[in-house]
C-alpha cells in the first residue's frame, strides 16, 4: 500500500478499515460520535496511521515510551480495555449518550475524515 | 491561530523551568481528538492571564523526552509549573472553569 498523498497520512486501506470499524462499533455499543466531527475524524486518522506504522490501531490520545511494544501489549489497541470493560474512551471517539460532548451520529462520511486530515497532514 | 507558543525538548528548560511566572504546558499530539477541543480553552486562558501566566504547547510526538520525563500518559494533559517544579495537572478536555480554578491557586 502506498500512502494516499503524503507519507504523513494513513493509507486508504487502513483509513477505510478504521472508518468502518468506528461506525460498526458505535452502533454495537450504543455510543455516539462527538458533536464536533473533526474530533472523530482526527482520531480515526490517528488509529489508521498507527495501524499502518505499528500493525495495530494503538490509541492516538496517549504518550508511549515505546509504541511498538505498546501495540504488542494490546491494552491500548482500539477498542482498548477501558472501552470494552466500561465504555470509557478518553479519546472521545465513542461517547455514551449522557456525555455532554456526544452528538447524535453513529456514522461519519469518509469525505469528512479526508478533508480534516488533508487540512492537517 | 493559536496564541500559545510551541516549546520543544531543547527549549523546555529555558521557556518553562526557568520562567519567572507560572507556566501552563499543554501536552498535545496531532491525531488526538480531545486536544482539538481543549486548544481554544488554552488560548482563552492565555489571553485572560496575559502577563500573569505563560502558556505554551508541547507536541509529545516530536518531543518525547520531556513528555516521558514528566510521565505523560493520557493526552491532552495540562501541567502547571512554578519555580521550575511541576505543581499541578489536569487531564483531558476540561472546561475553562476547571482550568482557571486550578491555575488560580498558583498566582
Amino acid at each position: 500500500m502506498k500512502p494516499t498523498d503524503s507519507s504523513n497520512l494513513s493509507t486508504d486501506k487502513s483509513l477505510e478499515a478504521m472508518w468502518q470499524f468506528a461506525q460498526t462499533y458505535a452502533k454495537r455499543t450504543g455510543t455516539y460520535f462527538c458533536a464536533e466531527p473533526s474530533v472523530t475524524a482526527v482520531v480515526i486518522e490517528g488509529l489508521a496511521k498507527h495501524k499502518d506504522d505499528l500493525g495495530a490501531p494503538l490509541c492516538p490520545c496517549r504518550h508511549y515510551e515505546d509504541k511498538k511494544a505498546e501495540a504488542g501489549a494490546a491494552f491500548w489497541n482500539c477498542p482498548c480495555v477501558p472501552m470494552r470493560e466500561r465504555k470509557e474512551c478518553h479519546c472521545m471517539l465513542f461517547l455514551t449518550p449522557d456525555n455532554e460532548f456526544a452528538g447524535e451520529q453513529q456514522d461519519i462520511p469518509i469525505e469528512t475524515i479526508q478533508e480534516v486530515r488533508s487540512s492537517m497532514g | 491561530m493559536s496564541v500559545a507558543a510551541q516549546v520543544t525538548d531543547s527549549t523546555f528548560k529555558e521557556e518553562v523551568l526557568e520562567s519567572e511566572v507560572p507556566v501552563l504546558v499543554d501536552f498535545w499530539a496531532p491525531w488526538c481528538g480531545p486536544c482539538r477541543m481543549v486548544a481554544p480553552v488554552v488560548d482563552e486562558i492565555a489571553q485572560q492571564y496575559d502577563g500573569q501566566v505563560k502558556v505554551v504547547k508541547l507536541n509529545t510526538d516530536e518531543n518525547p523526552n520531556v513528555a516521558s520525563q514528566y510521565g505523560i500518559r493520557s493526552i491532552p494533559t495540562l501541567m502547571i509549573f512554578k519555580g521550575g517544579q511541576r505543581v499541578d495537572m489536569v487531564v483531558g478536555a476540561v472546561p475553562k472553569s476547571t482550568l482557571s480554578n486550578t491555575l488560580e491557586k498558583y498566582l
